[in-house]
């Protein structure tokens, strides 16, 4: 297949079926599992909404509380906590919308990993699923889910991100073609899709018209040149694409007042975007969730961020709850994967301000939709959340389980150059998720 | 050999001359003596002991840049942190009541006959991002308003009318500070009323745009200055380099002169190239394609020696030229531009993988060393010399020296990184496999990776545990093998002895440094290692004509060339002329075989023996020749906020790297913003950042890279048609040169003509422009508005926001407001009519995102 041959369906996203031939152009992985058994854990999600907590949630503040520290000397849960779904498992009392609903979730207590120092290098890890290591770039799990899943249809890009672009969303080896569509403000719409504001649909008719002169006479004058060809057919398909179809999408006027109310807040009314997006056939959205307004740090809560932390909490307990009900609503919930993830979380000790610092030996994460076995707690940690005691879950397992859930092995390879790179570092699946 | 020596004293006798002149400028223009003090004791501090390190003058009282301090390599050096500025005018003013000013960011003094009369804090380092965004600028007249977080300090005092002496002594930089002076300045004046700069009577005033005025001079002129300073530190340097540049030239006449090969006369021949490539041709039964008009030509040469096309100036007096001789004093003229250093850095920051981090860099980042590739460019430093620098891995990180190049944050093992970008870039050969065990494709072990990266560390590395395979125990055997594990330990040691001599007669000038270095720099470099000049040649072959003579230019492994006769031609060129770089580029734009219309079915894929060169391959704009040429066609500078998050200045550099307000796309980097907090977004930068990253450009640079991922996309032209940094370009505001164009036009063929030739380097066809002119006309003659005025307000950004506040809601407010303007775009002129400019728009617009713009003729 030549690279500049785009078909419709290839606008933003790789066609699933030509990626994963090429993907797998090598039988068997180089490296054997032994966890690979005869039977493969997969899931029946199709889609994937990633809710983000950047800045590392407190998980002792949120999914897995513990004994009431003072906010100065003692050590412990900064609020109290609540029954849930879950029999015996309890969670902050600023979550008492989703507590009732946990029984579509499965809270993951039990995430460990090593990188505490620094948010944008721990961020990386749980976003690709690994180091840096120099010879390559690792790509995002957004993109490797589009790369392997591909569009369900060709009107709409695979992988949106709502939230800034950096380079852990990035596709790395896997080519720009897996790259992410984003949006900053849901008013002002996904960056490069939408025209400026002063352009209205006549003069981008006209517009396209002059343009469209302009191409013809070019192409005239070097009509057997191969490379002027499939850049003014890569010009023609680029402004076919962006319709009003997809870009009513983001409308979010098109919704009543009363859903948009329950949703609340702007990470809320992002939610409700993600829902629309799966609904539009996009694979994998991330949704990132760190506006500074509620209480200052975001989920970072070192020093004075910790005062308002109950402001974040609520929020996300108003839109993850009404999210779960919505896809539940319009039947989306079993073939949609929910993902709430945060780089680190933070020890029970309170800083000089009354904040936590980082701690990533032992922090939360949690998995709704999708089919899963839920209702269930993986993991358990210490009477104050410093280690992990049963069922440590490392971040290729999470993303294995994740791609899993997606119907996507994990130990698949993909391919950077000729280098064979499994999807996930030696990840496994957590079974327990999983229907056999 | 006498003659030899006589020169040398003539040459280093300017030099010497040229140092001297460089350190004072007449004094006449600069009446204010300026001290540099490194090391001195805090106790000191106000009057500091010892020989100052730097000494020079100013014109006035204000400090916006400290020259430079260069190492006997030319490479810049950190001074010591902090370090003290004292700076001393004497003069008298008229006898009566004066006002002074001290403007600093730290501490400072200032000083009357040696007798303090203003005095300002010294900056605290700041902790967290927790501070309060400080108070939005209150302005009560004409002064321009200390920039947070400056300190003003202002006193009156009765003068006699004598001569006194006015001194200033300031503390830059410190544990945690950024070592700039920032606005440091003393102002005087007459009580209550804006001061002017302490100097001469002709000092500019306090006032915003004397202030931005006299910065930006300031700026220019130390800039010119560091460059002599640079070139008189080298000049020892550079005379050894000569030295061992005429020895090796020695030794290359001394062999056998390659066969230049035969062509009949039919082959078109304008040098040595074309009968290489002409030989070829008519083996093959194949003709050269016909050469490209002067226009296309000029277009495509532009692009390839400064980075942008032609103004519409250049092209006029390029065709003002006469025809036989207008395309060798085009390669001239654009060969001497300052502009190709500009288009060189982009290159080799992929080659090399320049990664720099602006905030607390922690994913593989390196220096900036972005700053030496454009010095040592705008120099026309040999390319043996910048690669032995680059080796010797020396000099300040923090001001982009080659010491840059060692980092890679948070990388298991930087130097087996750079041992396999040394050998990609400069001897074609692959060693990324050998990171994590024996290559699989390639001749090279494990060992002989990190035998190379411990010679680069210059003692023993450990294997780490991230570069090795695992082997799971009752697992099937890997494909790979495994030589090595975790633990070990491998000594310097050259392991490819039979392919690389270490000749010692041909000394690597340098300053001290790590011996293994120099070793590997040694060898390489070596004249006798045909590869590293072959390599070099060839990349310079691929960049103008499309595609190398040996594929891919990074890995020879499997490579066969298409013409070895012409390769080895062109690396003994490289030798004769001291390595420089341009005289082969010089001898390619010469070539006819540059010189004719590109073939569009030669691609990096064809087999070398059909790679023939009738024409050089079809390329289309990098990302950065798209983005330079869209400003410079438009005539508007590059919009961006200065890439530093961390303007007060507060933190330290380590942590906040401050890489300017880009000028040209190679200045971006990106933008970091992990964290998701939109008090850390820069919306202009990140507008220019997404066009330049979805054509291909790498925000970053983990690994090295010779050809980009920038096949064309749909989202390309979704960018270009939708984004905010192209309405800006399109947008006819006041300060586009479009705008200019149409008000002053004499007629609308005119306009279009003038416009042709900035937008497409070519006049319009009559088809074209007869198009166009039905567009334009019905709106054309009522253009003009009279006595409107120019709409100057250009997008701001509210300085006050700083890592040590962003995590204040009001910085997040200032940012994401800042965002949605920029969405909503730069005002556009009152002075035409809405109806011609938003015609005038729409057809620049379409020109713009024609696939014309992006390929090259």
């Amino acid at each position: 297949m030549k690279k500049n041959d785009w078909t419709r369906r290839e606008l933003l996203q790789a066609g699933a079926g030509v990626a994963l031939a090429v993907a797998n152009g090598r039988p068997g992985s180089m490296f054997a599992h032994a966890s690979d058994g005869p039977v493969r854990l997969r899931g029946k999600a199709d889609a994937c909404i990633f809710l983000w907590l950047g800045g590392g949630a407190a998980h002792i503040d949120t999914f897995d509380p513990k004994a009431r520290g003072d906010g100065k000397k003692k050590p412990g849960s900064y609020y109290d906590s609540i029954d849930t779904a879950i029999n015996g498992a309890r969670v902050c009392e600023h979550l008492r919308l989703t507590a009732p609903l946990l029984d579509r979730c499965v809270l993951i207590r039990s995430l460990t990993h090593d990188i505490v120092s620094e948010h944008a290098a721990a961020a990386n890890l749980l976003h690709s699923g690994r180091r840096p290591s120099g010879t390559i770039i690792y790509p995002s799990i957004g993109s490797i889910v589009s790369h392997q899943l591909g569009t369900k249809t060709d009107e709409v890009p695979a992988y949106v991100v709502m939230g800034y672009p950096n380079i852990t969303r990035d596709p790395g080896f896997l080519g720009a073609r897996y790259g992410y569509v984003y949006l900053t403000q849901i008013e002002t719409g996904p960056n490069g899709l939408v025209r400026p504001p002063d352009i209205d649909d006549t003069r981008q008719q006209r517009r396209e018209g002059l343009l469209d002169a302009l191409r013809k006479n070019f192409l005239s004058r070097h009509s057997g040149d191969q490379v002027v060809q499939s850049q003014i057919s890569v010009s023609e398909q680029g402004f076919r694409m962006a319709g009003p179809k997809f870009l009513n999408v983001f409308d979010l006027k098109r919704e009543t007042s009363t859903l948009r109310e329950a949703y609340g807040g702007e990470f809320g009314q992002r939610c409700l975007l993600a829902r629309r997006l799966v609904q539009a056939g996009v694979r994998f959205i991330e949704v990132s969730f760190n506006l500074n307004f509620l209480n200052g740090t975001g989920w970072d809560t070192h020093n004075e961020g910790q005062l308002k932390q109950h402001l974040l909490i609520r929020d996300l307990d108003q839109a993850l709850s009404t999210l779960l009900l919505d896809l539940e609503r319009n039947r989306l919930l079993d073939t949609t994967l929910v993902v709430v993830a945060t780089e680190f979380g933070r020890p029970p000790e309170f800083d000089g301000g009354g904040g936590r610092g980082h701690h990533s030996r032992a922090f939360g994460g949690l998995l709704a939709g999708g089919s899963l076995r839920s209702g269930r707690v993986i993991g358990v940690t210490d009477d104050l959340g410093k280690n992990v005691v049963e069922r440590p879950v490392s971040i290729p397992d999470f993303h294995a389980t994740i791609h899993a859930a997606l119907g996507i092995d994990p130990s698949r390879n993909l391919y950077a150059g000729n280098r064979p790179v499994p999807i996930t570092d030696r990840g496994r699946p957590i079974a327990e998720l999983f229907a056999t | 050999m006498k003659f030899f020596r006589v020169a040398i004293g003539v040459v280093f006798a300017l030099l010497v001359t040229a140092a001297a002149y460089a350190r004072e400028i007449p004094r006449a223009a600069n009446p204010v003596q300026v001290e540099i003090f490194e090391n001195v004791p805090a106790v000191s501090q106000l009057n500091p002991n010892g020989e100052p390190t730097e000494k020079y003058t100013e014109p006035a009282f204000a400090f916006v840049h400290i020259p430079t301090k260069y190492s006997g390599n030319a490479l810049p050096l950190d001074r010591s942190t902090p370090f003290i500025l004292r700076a001393s005018l004497e003069r008298s003013f008229a006898a009566g009541e004066h006002q002074f000013r001290l403007r600093a960011r730290g501490a400072a003094w200032f000083q009357i006959d040696g007798k303090t009369l203003l005095s300002t804090k010294p900056q605290k380092p700041n902790r967290s991002g927790d501070d309060p965004v400080p108070p939005p600028v209150v302005r009560n007249s004409r002064l321009r308003p200390a920039p947070y977080p400056h300190q003003d300090a202002v006193a009156v005092t009765n003068l006699d009318g004598r001569p006194h002496r006015f001194t200033l002594i300031a503390v830059i930089g410190g544990n945690g500070l950024v070592p700039s002076p920032g606005e440091l300045c003393v102002g005087v004046g007459p009580v209550g009323q804006v001061e002017q700069l302490l100097g001469p009577d002709t000092a500019p005033h306090l006032t915003d745009d004397e202030w931005n005025s006299y910065s930006a001079d300031s700026l220019r002129r130390h800039k010119a200055v560091d460059a002599l300073r640079r070139r008189s530190a080298g000049s020892a340097a550079a005379m050894a380099w000569n030295a061992r540049h005429e020895k090796i030239r020695q030794w290359v006449l001394a062999q056998p002169a390659p066969k230049i090969a035969d062509v009949s006369s039919a082959m078109p021949v304008l040098n040595e190239i074309d009968r290489f490539v002409g030989a070829r041709l008519e083996k093959a039964g194949a003709k050269p394609a016909p050469l490209t008009n002067d226009l296309e030509f000029l277009r495509r040469l532009s692009l390839d020696t400064t980075g942008v096309i032609p103004t519409a100036a250049e092209i006029r007096a390029y065709l003002a030229d006469s025809p036989a001789s207008r395309r060798a004093r085009a390669i001239d003229r654009l060969l001497a531009s300052p502009a190709w250093s500009d288009h060189w850095v982009s290159y080799w920051q992929d080659v090399l993988a320049e990664n720099p981090g602006i905030l607390k860099p922690d994913l593989n980042n390196t220096g900036p060393f972005r700053w030496w590739l454009h010095q040592s460019f705008a120099d026309n430093l040999p390319m043996d010399r910048m690669v032995a620098e680059l080796l010797q891995m020396e000099g300040s990180v923090a001001r982009g020296a080659p010491a840059g190049f060692a980092q890679a944050t948070l990388n298991d093992s930087p130097m087996a990184a750079k041992a396999d970008i040394i050998f990609q870039a400069f001897q074609a050969e692959k060693l990324a496999c050998a990171r994590c065990h024996d290559a699989p494709f390639h001749p090279y072990t494990q060992k002989d990776l990190f035998s190379i990266a411990a010679m680069l560390q210059g003692k023993p590395v450990k294997l780490p545990v991230a570069s090795t395979v695992p082997i799971v125990e009752g697992a099937r055997k890997p494909l790979v093998e495994i030589s090595l594990k975790a633990g070990d330990i491998i000594h310097p040691q050259f392991p490819f002895e039979d392919r690389l001599a270490n000749t010692a007669d041909l000394d690597i000038p340098g300053i001290g440094g790590i011996p293994t270095r120099s070793e590997l720099a040694r060898r390489i470099l070596s004249p006798a290692n045909n590869r590293f000049a072959e390599v070099i040649v060839n990349r310079i072959w691929k960049r103008y004509m499309g595609v190398g003579l040996v594929e891919p230019v990074d890995d020879w492994s499997a490579a066969v060339s298409s013409h070895p006769e012409l390769l080895r031609y062109l690396a003994r060129e490289l030798l004769l002329s001291g390595y420089d770089l341009k005289h082969i580029a010089r001898l390619i734009f010469s070539s006819h075989a540059y010189q004719r219309r590109p073939v569009s079915e030669m691609t990096a894929q064809t087999a070398p023996d059909a790679r023939l060169f009738s024409g050089p391959a079809r390329r289309r704009m990098t990302a950065e020749q798209l983005l330079d040429s869209l400003h410079l066609s438009a005539g508007k500078h590059v919009a961006s906020e200065e890439l530093n998050l961390n303007p007060s200045g507060d933190r330290p550099p380590t942590e906040f790297l401050n890489l300017g307000a880009p000028e040209r796309a190679w200045e971006f980097t990106a933008l970091s913003n992990e964290r998701d907090r939109p008090a850390l977004a820069l919306p202009m930068a990140q507008s220019a950042v997404d066009v330049l990253t979805t054509y291909g450009w790498r925000q970053s640079r983990q690994n090295p890279v010779t050809n980009r991922d920038d096949a064309p996309s749909p989202m390309q032209t979704l960018i270009l048609a939708n984004g905010n940094m192209s309405a800006r370009i399109v947008r006819l505001s006041d300060d586009s040169q479009f705008t200019e164009l149409a008000w002053k036009s004499n007629s609308l063929t005119a306009l279009l003509n003038e416009t042709y030739l900035r937008v497409f380097s070519r006049p319009p066809s009559s088809e074209e422009m007869r198009l166009l002119r039905r567009y334009l006309q019905p709106a054309y003659s009522g253009r003009r508005l009279r006595n409107v005025p120019r709409n100057t307000a250009a997008l701001e950004t509210d300085k006050r926001v700083s890592w040590s506040n962003h995590l204040s809601p009001e910085a997040t407010v200032i940012r994401l407001e800042e965002e949605r303007r920029l969405r909503l775009g730069e005002a556009p002129t009152q002075r035409l009519s809405a109806r011609f400019r938003e015609r005038f728009e729409d057809v620049i617009w379409a020109m713009f995102n024609s696939p014309e713009f992006l390929v090259i003729p």
